[in-house]
């Protein structure tokens, strides 16, 4: 793995001329990635705006997203490593059998193309989605992707970033980094912070029945994930905060009502690409925040303890 | 009802974290989002302040902000192996909490990252 060449959504409208969307469908997902960060802004280098770029769209079936795009190309389904590699290649003029591009669903000269177009591009981006990360080859297609954007930057300045959803989940990466020098699931029963996906996975613990209590906030599990987990979060003591009696917080033995993040919840959120952004709420709350009653709980928890 | 305005508001639907969005509130129930896609419209005109469930719940029945937080803490406390687990949906100061409890509760802290 080659680190992640990373760059704010700022730069990308100031700057990009090809953007490339992987594995996602902003148009239906993120509505307002086109007109705000990527495609129609003028920026200080791109002063005409959608003119000044070009688009590829990347999937395996032709979304809405498509219409927004210069370039579509779809690629049979679970192929998404294979067609990254071949890039790979490609742009370090290494040989490649094209019969076995022609599997991907691509052709050898579609992947010429837009390998030429990445080299001659001033300043390129790739913007990767679940579409990537969570089919055949996941973290793999992850690190593929990455390395290719930091080969590229051999020739041309490239960046790829991940098309982050769920409101602060890229808080929640940057905030582990920065407090324990780990992204996810880290474990303290040593005294120190260790690191270990697919040991420390909550749907790893869960199902193999590992941990004897759990806290859930700001999600919701029993709503979305595998049956033998959620087996595992009706055996154990279970505690939910969340704004609303959520499904979780049906099957838990505690539950606490809190406000709602960025409409009642003041605080900061991460944006996908990881410029903090402080929240203004419109309305006033009858219930605590998360932040408040987590710090409640760790008080009245090192209070036991301490005796 | 009064309408209060509130401008460059943020929206935390998606990863996009749309800081334009203005917002008209009016008592407990925010009733227009200017600037925000119809998933951030929906987002900030499906939530409201009011008062719909009790402060708290233990084994399913009502009870107060301090019975629960003493109940979690017991429960933390007997705890071999805890696990605080989310964090999508929440700020940052109480995501560093979540860390904080969980380094306490020499447990676990994972988010949707994972999945």
């Amino acid at each position: 793995m080659g680190g992640k060449p990373a760059c704010t959504l700022g730069e990308v409208k100031n700057r990009a001329d090809l953007i490339i969307y992987w594995g996602g469908n902003p148009a239906e997902c993120h509505p307002r990635h086109f007109t705000k960060y990527t495609l129609t802004p003028k920026g200080k280098f791109t002063p005409n705006g959608r003119k000044d770029r070009t688009m590829v769209l990347v999937d395996i079936r032709e979304t809405p997203s498509a219409r927004a795009a210069d370039i579509f190309l779809q690629i049979r389904p679970g192929r998404d490593f294979e067609v990254l590699t071949a890039l790979r290649a490609i742009i370090k003029d290494q040989p490649v059998d094209p019969e076995r591009v022609a599997q991907t669903g691509l052709t050898l000269d579609q992947l010429r193309d837009l390998a030429g177009r990445m080299k001659r591009a001033r300043f390129g981006v790739m913007f990767f989605g679940m579409g990537l990360t969570m089919t055949r080859g996941k973290y793999m297609n992850s690190s593929a992707i990455l390395t290719l954007a930091a080969e590229l930057n051999a020739f041309t300045k490239f960046i790829a970033m991940p098309m982050r959803g769920h409101g602060n989940v890229t808080g929640a990466d940057t905030v582990l980094r920065w407090t324990t020098g780990y992204p996810f699931g880290v474990c303290f029963n040593r005294g120190y912070p260790r690191y270990n996906p697919g040991e420390f996975s909550t749907i790893d613990l869960l199902v193999r029945g590992d941990v004897d209590a759990v806290l859930v906030v700001g999600a919701d599990p029993a709503a979305t994930m595998p049956q033998p987990a959620i087996e595992h979060l009706k055996r154990v003591p279970t505690i939910v905060l969340d704004p609303k009696v959520s499904t979780t917080m049906r099957i838990a033995r505690v539950g606490i009502l809190t406000a709602a993040t960025g409409i009642s919840a003041g605080g900061t959120v991460y944006r996908m690409d990881e410029v903090p952004i402080p929240l203004r709420p419109a309305l006033r709350s009858p219930y605590p925040t998360d932040e408040e009653v987590l710090r409640r709980i760790r008080q009245t928890l090192a209070a036991r303890t301490d005796e | 009802m009064a309408v209060t305005v509130v401008q460059n508001a943020t929206c935390t639907f998606c990863g996009c974290v749309c800081d334009d969005i203005e917002l008209h509130a009016e008592g407990d129930r925010i009733v227009k989002a200017k600037n925000a896609c119809s998933l951030g419209e929906a987002w900030f005109l499906h939530h409201t302040a009011e008062r719909l469930y009790p402060d708290a719940l233990i084994d399913g029945q009502p009870a107060s902000l301090d019975a629960a937080v003493e109940r979690a803490a017991e429960i933390l406390d007997r705890a071999d192996l805890p696990l605080i687990y989310g964090l999508s949906n929440i700020t940052s100061e109480a995501q560093r909490e979540a860390v904080f409890l969980a380094e306490l509760a020499g447990g676990i802290v994972d988010s949707h990252t994972s999945l």
